[in-house]
């Protein structure tokens, strides 16, 4: 029955409703190092799963957060970035953001901006971090002040994919606050969405009164 | 054979790339002429580079040569076979090989944004701590305090503090 919806894709994203798993999206402009980034992190763990089809690159890791195992998948761009879009797919029931910008580039921090707004048109609430990359090249620029972060109240973080400053730190943060946000709070959006799925249920049993056990069984929110 | 290359450079006319190296004598240095052929104006650098690079006779002698190098030496040579001068040539090289950081790189093709990354690879990999190495470590903290004291990056607007 939950079947039936229109999938966006053979990505299994219900699995992102479990307890034990989260959905961590990485966003930003072309080569600002978000692989780069991911790699960093994972070291030899990595083994990204190319969904090209989706312009979509998938990690995998397994996480520790106060003695409870997470699976975290991290989702990266594969170049859909460059339509300074991505599909609704990438937001959905993504539970943090890393969003990612490079010290040497101006460009890739002003389009934070737009990265930002589409972000908040998805996902209103979850956690937001920002990166600022590449500190490797020019050190200066970590005693510079960015208002960006500042204006929206977002953690940011200097980092280095090269000589790995700080990326173990920014991911472990963003997993506790997936971890965190997906415990505490229901997204608005999460719950709008609920409640359209239940009226859609409801008027399911309207329609097919046969169904009427099967579809309150479906329609229960995941806890 | 062992051979420490010194120095390499490029002849114009006949065309040729020579390689000023040591052998296992120490001490004395050789030279050695390697005839490039079958290059125009119109041939791919990188691609006489590699050829270059990977010839059965030369191989040995450019080990210690870098693509990069030979690349930039068969530009030299496209340049003068286009009527340029060395400066013109210069010039051309390094818009090539730097990142002009005003360019929007979510605009390019494929094929211009994978240029774009190796030249930033290059800075990459000669600043990468790498898992092998003695002093590596994997997770390394440093706080860099954001307070109101802090100079402006300069990219932000001007007003207010506003972004």
């Amino acid at each position: 029955m939950a079947r039936d919806k229109a999938q966006p894709c053979e990505l299994d994203q219900e699995k992102y409703d479990a307890d034990d798993n989260v959905k961590i999206i990485c966003l930003g402009d072309s080569a600002v190092g978000k692989s780069k980034l991911m790699e960093r992190f994972l070291m030899d763990g990595f083994q990204p799963q190319q969904l090209s089809t989706y312009a979509l690159t998938l990690y995998k890791h397994t996480a520790t957060v106060d003695g409870k195992t997470v699976l975290v998948d991290f989702w990266d761009t594969a170049g859909q970035e460059r339509f300074q879009s991505m599909h609704a797919s990438y937001y959905h029931k993504a539970h943090a953001c890393i969003m990612v910008f490079d010290i040497q580039r101006k460009v890739t921090y002003k389009n934070l901006g737009t990265w930002y707004a589409e972000l908040r048109a998805f996902r209103p609430e979850i956690p937001c971090v920002v990166v600022a990359n590449k500190i490797d090249a020019d050190m200066k620029m970590t005693q510079k002040r960015f208002s960006f972060a500042r204006k929206f109240s977002l953690p940011l973080y200097f980092v280095s994919a090269a000589d790995g400053t700080n990326v173990v730190k920014l991911f472990n943060d963003a997993i506790r606050l997936a971890v965190s946000y997906k415990q505490n709070s229901q997204d608005f959006m999460d719950e709008v969405l609920q409640e359209l799925e239940n009226i859609d249920l409801e008027q399911k049993e309207q329609d097919l009164p046969g169904l009427e056990q099967a579809a309150s069984t479906e329609s229960l929110p995941p806890s | 054979m062992m051979c420490t290359a010194k120095k390499c450079g490029i002849r114009f006319q006949p065309p040729a790339i020579i390689l000023i190296y040591e052998n296992e004598m120490k001490g004395k240095s050789r030279q050695r002429i390697m005839p490039v052929r079958n290059f125009s104006k119109f041939s791919d650098c990188n691609r006489a580079a590699e050829q270059l690079k990977n010839n059965p006779r030369h191989k040995n002698y450019l080990e210690q040569v870098s693509l990069r190098q030979l690349e930039k030496l068969f530009s030299f040579l496209r340049g003068y076979l286009w009527g340029q001068s060395l400066a013109e040539t210069m010039e051309q090289i390094r818009r090539e090989t730097t990142i002009d950081p005003e360019e929007d790189l979510n605009k390019l093709d494929d094929k211009e944004l994978a240029k774009r990354k190796s030249i930033m690879d290059e800075l990459f990999e000669k600043n990468q701590k790498k898992k092998d190495d003695p002093n590596f470590v994997y997770d390394i903290e440093v706080e860099f305090p954001q307070d109101e004291q802090l100079q402006s990056c300069g990219w932000d607007t001007e007003s207010a503090d506003e972004f």
